[in-house]
């Protein structure tokens, strides 16, 4: 078939970037940290799956291209077989002279063969090229089908990595609520066994295809229904929901209930930060302050051991926490109130760093313990452990810190919504929006600001309290300027402005590194890869806010209604 | 543009001087460079007056001084009775100036609704504390916020079905009449309106004419224009001021300032030739 040549060199050229890319992956070693975990064992491990997302993506989108269907599934044969054979000769020339590890460290032999699949490298890599060239007909196979039926061959996959991946923690659960044949059907030797990937992916088909039908006749069978009855249902919706979040922690047990208490302490902050950055637009990097300040605020008036040695429990020193932090956006927010934009997160970013600093230093060592922290802060509830008499729980530890983080998010979610749809939200997007034409509107930016600093501040000292009644101590090492970058990040993924989005983001960014040990040491590498990837293919983020979504995306919707009412006003002339 | 909303106009002080605003001996320098030179400037209630002059005369440094964007060096400016010479831009909104931008300047990732929620937002009483505990108040005054927009929208010819689009999916002259809305939602004593015919075909222009002659009408407004359509100023205006290099050359009604040696020398000559 004739076809423009520019269109294969365009698939050359995206097998080759996706090629690249699976070079850096080997050669910062991500690659072999997964090559030990299992997804399904003796078949795939997710070293494998890492490998292979580069050229099923070059496929997808090379096949995006127009054209007849032939052409594009060989597009995407030819971007995957590029992939591959861009990394042949580098397998060949690594494994042939050894001095490439002195200056490329994680090129070992075991990652060579583990890539070859215990080959030659010659032949492996030839093999491994192979592999490549069929995923990228894969992903060209992908983009022309139907995307409903993907979808749902997506989340077939994605629940098979979710369940495979889950479990160390799923396997123990199981075998504990008796259920310790679902777990030996699915699950060997780290990874899920072949009739259990089978089973998962079965099962997650099946979900999906019959839950999205079924939830679109649902939500237009509510919409239809009187108000009344729609407003019992959003009743009973948001009961079992609260129900569910509270049963969590007995359910998942004590290791991811550590998990979900870091994830619903960066929810919180992440809460806390949308207000400063999606409502009021003042990009902030220094919110790591507030959450020490909250911290340090705790521990001096809780701790017995600190030199206040105030010891007042956690809901009297609250207030005053709270009270402390809020002054402190005023103080930060005050000297910033003319800056904007990038000057702005210049300098928040150095006040973020000040804090940590005068934190560590020597000259306020008597009260806040310099390196060593304070230690001796007591848990939340002035117990370590609570037994809840008629369901049998034993709560402790991070099942027990669980609660108090809800509490806090649920109320922080409640007052930040409640803000959006008010006079102050819409002041606070006015002055995003053009902060002169604000304040000729009538907005007095000044306090406005200094009200989004403040309540920032305010919720992100609640994160820093909990947190130092979790750990029991606080010391400043804790308070860096990571934790802004990764709060700010967890906005940007989850959609600016948007509360359930803030949710999913921290999901995502938190609760996934924890799950998946392997990650910890390329963590910022994936936050990278990650922030990147979303600016370019949904830059609105993961559940945006609903005006968001149009503010970025208006131009692929036709909107007949704007047109069809400058037409009507035009003829009113 | 329907004429179907008319609030009854303020009911006129007796004891109230019969100029809404008066500007006397306005000077402004900026370093070296002098903007506004001893400007007397006044503008009688319910009157339609303007402001014309060339290029870089001072026009619209003198329009900001008016709205607080900088304060004069010199001279006093009051308004309905206030000295509000040193005010902050959103201390005049409240005191009932509004204004809107020769490059329209509207909120343009909020929907045309929130643009003309936020310009009431001088008018509503509602603080964040209260509208976390969502009283009946704040509700209430929601409610009535959302109603005075939806008059609005019709007083000046939006459809109500643009209420939830994006202020800046709108078509150019849409965006115009949004941001009269947005300055009317405040219930301004004074309307500035710069350039407000800018970018306009002339159909759409003689409709913004009749527009501004029927808001003082129904709504009791005093207007202040900026324009560079001779057309529109002619037309529509009572008074005339003429600026030129920062200075007061000219005042009067537009058959006086055709009349004017001095403004056809400065500013009418070449266009009064062409026109």
């Amino acid at each position: 078939m004739p076809v423009a040549f520019g269109s294969w060199r365009r698939a050359v050229a995206v097998g080759a970037v996706a090629g690249v890319i699976v070079l850096y992956l080997i050669a910062v070693g991500i690659v072999l940290a997964f090559a030990e975990r299992n997804m399904v064992t003796g078949f795939v491990t997710l070293g494998r799956v890492m490998l292979s997302i580069p050229p099923l993506a070059a496929g997808y989108l090379i096949a995006g291209r127009p054209g007849p269907i032939a052409s594009r599934l060989a597009a995407g044969l030819l971007a995957g077989a590029v992939s591959g054979l861009i990394l042949a000769p580098a397998l060949v020339f690594a494994d042939a002279v050894p001095q490439v590890r002195d200056i490329l460290l994680r090129i070992s032999p075991k990652v060579i063969a583990f890539i070859s699949f215990d080959h030659p490298a010659a032949f492996g890599a030839l093999v491994n090229a192979g592999l490549a060239a069929v995923l990228g007909l894969v992903g060209a196979a992908a983009r022309l089908t139907p995307p409903r039926l993907r979808a749902t061959l997506v989340w077939g996959v994605l629940g098979v990595l979710i369940i495979s991946m889950l479990e160390p923690f799923l396997r123990p659960r199981l075998t504990d609520f008796g259920l310790g044949a679902v777990s030996r059907l699915l699950y060997k030797s780290h990874g899920l066994t072949i009739p259990g990937a089978v089973v998962t992916f079965a099962a997650f088909v099946i979900f999906t295809s019959f839950w999205t039908p079924l939830r679109t006749r649902a939500s237009d069978a509510i919409a239809a229904s009187d108000p009344r009855r729609q407003a019992t249902l959003r009743g009973v919706g948001l009961l079992l929901l609260i129900v569910l979040l509270l049963a969590l922690p007995e359910i998942a047990g004590s290791f991811l209930s550590q998990v979900l208490v870091f994830v619903g302490l960066y929810t919180l902050l992440a809460l806390g930060l949308n207000i400063v950055v999606g409502y009021a637009g003042l990009l902030d990097l220094g919110y790591v302050a507030f959450y020490a300040v909250g911290s340090y605020l705790t521990a001096l008036l809780t701790s017995p051991l600190s030199s206040f040695g105030l010891g007042l429990p956690f809901w009297v020193a609250l207030p005053v926490v709270i009270l402390g932090a809020a002054l402190t956006g005023l103080f930060i927010g005050a000297p910033v109130l003319r800056l904007r934009g990038d000057y702005l997160a210049i300098v928040t970013l150095g006040f973020g760093e000040i804090a940590r600093i005068l934190f560590l230093s020597d000259a306020l060592e008597p009260w806040l313990g310099g390196t060593q922290g304070i230690l001796g802060v007591p848990p939340l509830l002035g117990t370590a452990r609570v037994d809840v008499p008629i369901l049998g729980w034993e709560l402790s530890g991070p099942t027990l810190t669980y609660y108090p983080i809800l509490f806090f998010c649920i109320l922080a979610a409640f007052v930040a919504s409640r803000l959006k749809h008010s006079r102050t939200g819409r002041a606070w997007n006015a002055m995003r929006e053009d902060e002169d034409v604000a304040e000729a509107t009538g907005v007095n930016i000044v306090n406005y600001k200094l009200l989004a600093f403040a309540l920032g501040a305010s919720v992100g000292c609640l994160g820093g309290a909990i947190f130092a009644t979790h750990l029991g101590s606080v010391y400043p090492g804790t308070f860096d300027v990571l934790v802004s970058i990764t709060v700010l990040s967890i906005i940007i993924l989850g959609g600016m402005g948007s509360i359930p989005g803030v949710v999913v983001g921290s999901l995502v960014l938190i609760g996934l590194p924890e799950l998946l040990r392997e990650f910890a040491e390329f963590r910022l590498l994936v936050y990278g890869g990650v922030l990147v990837v979303m600016m370019i293919a949904r830059p609105e983020g993961l559940l945006p806010d609903v005006t968001r979504r149009r503010e970025l995306h208006e131009d692929e919707e036709p909107e007949p209604e704007a047109d069809a009412t400058s037409l009507a006003a035009a003829e009113g002339t | 543009m329907e004429p179907n909303v008319a609030p009854a106009p303020e009911p006129a002080d007796p004891g109230a001087s019969p100029l809404l605003l008066e500007a006397s001996a306005i000077t402004k320098q900026f370093e070296g460079l002098v903007a506004n030179r001893d400007i007397d400037f006044n503008i009688p209630r319910n009157a339609i007056v303007s402001i014309i002059g060339p290029n870089g005369a001072g026009k619209t440094t003198f329009f900001n001084q008016l709205t607080g964007i900088y304060p004069p060096t010199s001279g006093t400016i009051i308004f309905d009775g206030d000295n509000i010479t040193g005010f902050s831009p959103h201390e005049v909104a409240e005191l009932g100036i509004g204004r809107t931008y020769q490059n329209i300047r509207l909120f343009q990732n909020m929907t045309v609704l929130a643009n003309i929620q936020v310009g009431r937002h001088v008018r509503m009483k509602g603080q964040w504390f209260h509208a976390i505990f969502g009283t009946a108040r704040i509700r209430r005054e929601e409610e009535a916020t959302i109603q005075k927009a939806r008059e609005l929208l019709a007083l000046v010819g939006l459809r109500r079905r643009v209420e939830d689009e994006l202020a800046k999916n709108l078509p150019y002259g849409d965006q115009r009449r949004l941001e009269v809305a947005r300055a009317l939602a405040s219930d301004p004593k004074l309307l500035l309106l710069d350039e407000p015919t800018a970018g306009m075909n002339p159909g759409e222009t003689r409709q913004m004419t009749e527009f501004i002659g029927r808001l003082r009408h129904d709504l009791g407004l005093t207007i202040l224009l900026i324009e560079h359509d001779m057309k529109v100023v002619m037309g529509v205006s009572e008074r005339i001021t003429v600026l030129d290099y920062g200075e007061k050359i000219a005042e009067g009604t537009p058959v006086e300032i055709r009349a004017n040696p001095r403004v056809i020398e400065a500013y009418l000559g070449k266009q009064a030739t062409s026109a």
